[in-house]
C-alpha cells in the first residue's frame, strides 16, 4: 500500500482544484472591485447563470457516461419558444391558445425529454457517432426554433410561468442595496443536489459511472449500457428544457436566439469543474463549482467594466486553461503509472551502478 | 477446514473437452483436441503462438463455436455454448490486459451492478466498503477497497479480477499470461494467492510462455502444437527440455534460404541501453545478411525494434549505418537514414486500409514523385505501383483496390512494397509472417530472400523459431533486456530446442 499513499493527497487536490479556483476568483474580485461584494451582486450571481447551470448539469450527466450532447443549447431555445407560443395571446406573438402555464411547463419538459430520447436512441441503437448526431440536432432544433417563431421575440408571460426563472423568495434590504434570494438560484442549487444524490447514491447513478469508466466491463457486469445512455440523454434533454424555462422566465420573453453559442462555455465549465469527456470521472458537485467559477468571472469582469470583447477573451482563456488542466491531469496520472511500471523493472538500472563504480 | 466432507475430491474431473475441431477458411485451427482439467488443480496450457491455445480457450468460453466435439463440466455435457452458459457453468477468464472499471474504487468494482442500499434505496457507501472488504479478506486478499483501481499494480489487478470471478461462483479460472508484466516479487504475491484459492478447490488453467513459471505453479501441463494436443503430463514427470521438445515437434518441411551475406558492415549497434527496456545490446549486420532476434514478451525485443526505428527513444549507445552515426528522432528520420520498418500490427501502423494499393505503396516515396508546380507525377506513381504488384505477386484486381479488401497475406505484401520502394539499406521486420496463410508466408519469405540478394541487411523480430532458422544467417536471443545467446549457420548450432530454451531463459552464455 506504500505506493498508493503519496499520490492520493495529490489526487484529492487535483480532483477538488475547482473549489480553490472558486475561492481564489471570489477573493480576487472582492479585492479588485468594491461593488463585487455588494448584496445586490451576490444575489445576482446565481440568478444570471441559472439556465447556464442547468445546461452544465445536463452535460455533467452525459460526461459521466463518456458522452456529450451539443444540441442542448438548441433544445433550450426550442422548448422556450414552444412554450411561449402556447402561452401568449396572438397580439403578443403567440398562437393565442393561452394554455394553462403548468400544463405548458409539463409539455416543454416532455418535449426536452423526447429530444433526448431521440438523440440517445440514434447513438446507442442505431450506432451513429454522438458528435455527429448532436451537431445535426444542434442545427435541426435551432432551425426549427426560428421556423416556429413569429420572427421576433415573444413576451408577456403569465406569472406562474415566470416564477421559477424570475421569481423572488425573499428580499433583504440593506444600506448597500437589496439582497435578492431568487427562486432560480435556489432551484439550481437544489437541482445540483438532486443530481449529486442521484449519481452518487443510486444504483443507476453508479451504473452511469461504470459505463463511462469502461463500457465493455460494465456490460460484462450485467449493466444494460444502452439503456443507461438513453436515459442519460433524456435527463439531459429535460435539464435543457428546465434551462429554457429559467431563461424565458428571467427575461419574461422568448427569442429565437436564446441559448445560441452557449454549449462550449457549458462544456468548459463542466471540464474545469473536474468532469472529463472520456467518462467515469468527476462529480456533480465539482460541476457546480465550474458553474460558480464561470459566473463569478463573468459578473466580476462585468462589474469592473471590462469590454465584452475582453470578457470573451477571458472566457476563451478559461476554457483553454480547463482543457490544459485536463491534459495535465491525464499526463500526471500517466506519469504515475509509468513510474510504477519502471519501479517494477531492474533492467538497465543496477548494472549502470556497477559499471560506474 | 473441519468438515472434510465439504472439501471437493481432488481426483474428480471438472472439465472434459473431447474431440474439439475448428476450422477457419484455409486454416485448421484445432483438430480433434481432448483437454481435461481436474477439480482444484492448476493446469498449464503451453504451445507457441498459433498452436491453437486461444481457439481452444475461446471455445471453452463460448465466444467461438466448435465445428465438432463435446464439452462436459462435472460430467454434465453442455449442449449449447454461449458466453453466458459458460459463465453460469463457473468458467471465468482473466485476460492479460484486465478489464476493470479503472476510474472507480476497488469496492465498486467488486459490487458493480449490485451495490448495497439503505432503507431509502440509496447506495450505502459504508456497507459497500465494509462488504467488499469482508469479501476480499475471506479470500485472504489485502487491498484498500476505497482506492481507485487505476492506482493498483498489475498483480493487484490480476488478483482483483480473480477475486471477482470467485465472487461470481467461478470454479475454473483461465489465467492468460498473468505474469507477462510482473516483477518477481509480484509473481510470488500472485502465485501465493492463486495457490490459496486452489486449496479451496478452485481450478485454474494457466496459459504462459514462461515455462519456468509453469513448472513452478502447475500440477499438470497440456502441450499444443499446430492445432493438436501433443500430450498431457504431470509436472513432476517431465523437465523443461521435454516440454520444449513437445512444443517444437519433429521434422517439419522448412523453407531454406541460401545465405547472401556479404562482408561489408552496414548496420552496427554498440552497447545500446534503455532504461526499463534493454541493456548492453550489441550486434552488427552485414550487407545482404538476414538475422533473427527472438525473445519473450517483455524481453526487450519489441522495444529494441521500435527504438531502432525512432518510434520510441533509442536509449544510450552507438548505432552506425555504413559507418555514419545514426540517431533516429522519428520514423521519418529513420526512413531518410535508410532504415525501413515493418510493424507488427500492420492494421494500425502499416497500412491506411481505406486507401488504395497505389496510395499505400507510394506514401513513403511521394516526395520523390513531386514534379514541377508541386503536382504529383501520376504516371511514375503508377509505374512504381505496378512494378511492385508484379514483383511481389500482390493479388489485387488493380492498383486502385482499397487495401482493406485484400487478404492478410496480400496486405502484408503491400506493406513490403511500401518499404521496398524506399530502397532501404536496413530493413527491420516485426513478426512478418503473423496472421498470413501458408502460401503468402512462402511468398513473403521469397520477398525477404530477394531483398537480401539486392544487398539489403535484414533484421527479423519473430517468435516463430522454425521460420527464423530457415531464413536467417544468425539468430540472437534476448532475455530480460540482454542478448543472451547467439546461434548461427556458421556454428551449425541452430537447433530449435536450444533456441527455445534460450528464449525461455534457460542456460545461456552471457554474451561479451
Amino acid at each position: 500500500m506504500k505506493r498508493a499513499e503519496p499520490n492520493r493527497l495529490v489526487s484529492l487536490m487535483v480532483d477538488n482544484l475547482i473549489w480553490l479556483f472558486v475561492l481564489g476568483a471570489f477573493i480576487a474580485f472582492s479585492l479588485l472591485s468594491d461593488r463585487f461584494l455588494s448584496p445586490y451582486n451576490l444575489g445576482n450571481i446565481l440568478l444570471r447563470s441559472a439556465a447556464f447551470g442547468m445546461l452544465v448539469l445536463s452535460q455533467a450527466y452525459t460526461f459521466i457516461t463518456g458522452n456529450f450532447d451539443l444540441s442542448v443549447e438548441s433544445s433550450l431555445g426550442l422548448t422556450a419558444m414552444f412554450a411561449a407560443l402556447m402561452l401568449v395571446t396572438s397580439e403578443a406573438g403567440g398562437l393565442g391558445w393561452q394554455l394553462d402555464p403548468l400544463l405548458v411547463i409539463l409539455l416543454m419538459l416532455i418535449l426536452g425529454g423526447l429530444i433526448g430520447l431521440f438523440n440517445g436512441v440514434l447513438i446507442t441503437k442505431v450506432g451513429v457517432n454522438n458528435l455527429l448526431v448532436t451537431i445535426a440536432m444542434l442545427f435541426v432544433l435551432r432551425g426549427a426554433t426560428y421556423g416556429i417563431s413569429p420572427g421576433t421575440s415573444i413576451s408577456f408571460f403569465p406569472k406562474e410561468f415566470t416564477w421559477l426563472g424570475g421569481g423572488t423568495l425573499a428580499r433583504i434590504v440593506t444600506d448597500d442595496g437589496n439582497f435578492v434570494l431568487s427562486v432560480a438560484g435556489i432551484f439550481v442549487i437544489l437541482a445540483f443536489l438532486v443530481g449529486h444524490i442521484h449519481t452518487r447514491y443510486t444504483q443507476f447513478g453508479r451504473n452511469m459511472y461504470a459505463v463511462g469508466a469502461d463500457a465493455d466491463a460494465a456490460r460484462a457486469a450485467g449493466i444494460n449500457v444502452d439503456r443507461v445512455v438513453i436515459i442519460v440523454y433524456i435527463i439531459a434533454g429535460v435539464c435543457a428544457a428546465f434551462a429554457g424555462l429559467l431563461q424565458a422566465g428571467r427575461l419574461n420573453a422568448a427569442t429565437p436566439t436564446m441559448g445560441a453559442n452557449l454549449i462550449f462555455a457549458v462544456h468548459g465549465a463542466a471540464i474545469i469543474g473536474g468532469m472529463s469527456i472520456y467518462g467515469g470521472r468527476g462529480n456533480i458537485i465539482g460541476a457546480f463549482g465550474g458553474v460558480l467559477l464561470w459566473s463569478i468571472l463573468d459578473t466580476g469582469l462585468n462589474i469592473m467594466g471590462v469590454s465584452p470583447f475582453w470578457i470573451d477573451v477571458s472566457r476563451g482563456l478559461l476554457l483553454l486553461f480547463a482543457v490544459l488542466l485536463d491534459a495535465l491531469r491525464v499526463r500526471y496520472q500517466h506519469n504515475v503509472q509509468m513510474r510504477l511500471a519502471l519501479a517494477d523493472t531492474t533492467v538497465g538500472l543496477g548494472d549502470k551502478e556497477q559499471s560506474g563504480g | 477446514m473441519v468438515e472434510t466432507g465439504a472439501l471437493p475430491r481432488r481426483d474428480m474431473t471438472l472439465l472434459d473437452m473431447r474431440g474439439i475441431s475448428k476450422s477457419y477458411p484455409g486454416v485448421k485451427a484445432l483438430e480433434d483436441a481432448d483437454f481435461a482439467v481436474r477439480r482444484g488443480e492448476i493446469h498449464g496450457l503451453v504451445g507457441k503462438n498459433g498452436a491453437g491455445k486461444s481457439t481452444l480457450m475461446g471455445i471453452l468460453m463460448g465466444i467461438r463455436e466448435a465445428d465438432s466435439g463435446t464439452i462436459a463440466i462435472e460430467g454434465e455435457t453442455l449442449h449449447q455454448a454461449s458466453p453466458q452458459t459458460m459463465i453460469d457453468a463457473g468458467i471465468s477468464y482473466v485476460p492479460q490486459h484486465i478489464n476493470l472499471l479503472n476510474t472507480l474504487t476497488v469496492a465498486e468494482n467488486i459490487l458493480v451492478g449490485n451495490l448495497p442500499k439503505n432503507r431509502f434505496g440509496l447506495v450505502d457507501w459504508k456497507a459497500v466498503n465494509e462488504d467488499s472488504q469482508a469479501r476480499l479478506s475471506r479470500l485472504g486478499l489485502k487491498l484498500d477497497v476505497r482506492q481507485p483501481v487505476e492506482g493498483l499494480s498489475v498483480a493487484e489487478r490480476t488478483m482483483l479480477a480473480i477475486a471477482k470471478a470467485l465472487f461470481n461462483d467461478a470454479r475454473l479460472i483461465i489465467l492468460d499470461e498473468p505474469t507477462a508484466a510482473l516483477s518477481r516479487v509480484d509473481i510470488d504475491l500472485l502465485f501465493g494467492f492463486v495457490r490459496a484459492q486452489q486449496e479451496q478447490g478452485v481450478a485454474f488453467i494457466y496459459i504462459s510462455h514462461h515455462l519456468e513459471e509453469v513448472f513452478e505453479i502447475c500440477d499438470r501441463v497440456t502441450v499444443m502444437r499446430d492445432g493438436r494436443i501433443v500430450g498431457m503430463r504431470a509436472i513432476n514427470e517431465i523437465d523443461v527440455a521435454d516440454l520444449i521438445h513437445m512444443m517444437v515437434g519433429g521434422g517439419v518441411e522448412e523453407y531454406q534460404r541460401e545465405s547472401s551475406a556479404g562482408h561489408e558492415l552496414v548496420f552496427e549497434v554498440q552497447d545500446l541501453s534503455r532504461r526499463g527496456a534493454y541493456e548492453h545490446v550489441s550486434f552488427a549486420l552485414r550487407r545482404g545478411e538476414v538475422i533473427g532476434i527472438s525473445g519473450l514478451q517483455g524481453s526487450g525485443v519489441d522495444e529494441l525494434a521500435q527504438g531502432l526505428f525512432g518510434l520510441e527513444r533509442m536509449g544510450v549507445g552507438d548505432v552506425t549505418i555504413a559507418g555514419e552515426a545514426y540517431r533516429p528522432g522519428s520514423p521519418k528520420s529513420a526512413f531518410e537514414a535508410g532504415v525501413a520498418y515493418l510493424p507488427q500490427d500492420r492494421h494500425r501502423y502499416g497500412l491506411v486500409q481505406l486507401r488504395s494499393v497505389r496510395e499505400n505503396v507510394t506514401y513513403s516515396v511521394l516526395d520523390r514523385l513531386v514534379g514541377r508546380l508541386g503536382v504529383l507525377m501520376r504516371q511514375d506513381e503508377q509505374a512504381i505501383t505496378e512494378e511492385y504488384i508484379d514483383k511481389l505477386g500482390i493479388v489485387t484486381p488493380g492498383p486502385e483496390q482499397r487495401t482493406l479488401l485484400l487478404s492478410g497475406g496480400n496486405q502484408q505484401k503491400v506493406v513490403f512494397a511500401k518499404l521496398a520502394a524506399t530502397q532501404p539499406a536496413v530493413l527491420i521486420l516485426h513478426e512478418p509472417s503473423q496472421g498470413v496463410d501458408v502460401q503468402a508466408k512462402v511468398d513473403i519469405f521469397n520477398i525477404i530472400n530477394d531483398l537480401s540478394r539486392q544487398g539489403v541487411a535484414i533484421m527479423i523480430i519473430s517468435s516463430e523459431v522454425r521460420e527464423l532458422i530457415g531464413l536467417c544467417d544468425r539468430i540472437l536471443v534476448m532475455y530480460e533486456g540482454r542478448i543472451t545467446k547467439e546461434f548461427s549457420r556458421a556454428a551449425d548450432n541452430m537447433q530449435p530446442e536450444d533456441i527455445l530454451l534460450a528464449i525461455e531463459g534457460g542456460p545461456g552464455d552471457a554474451d561479451a
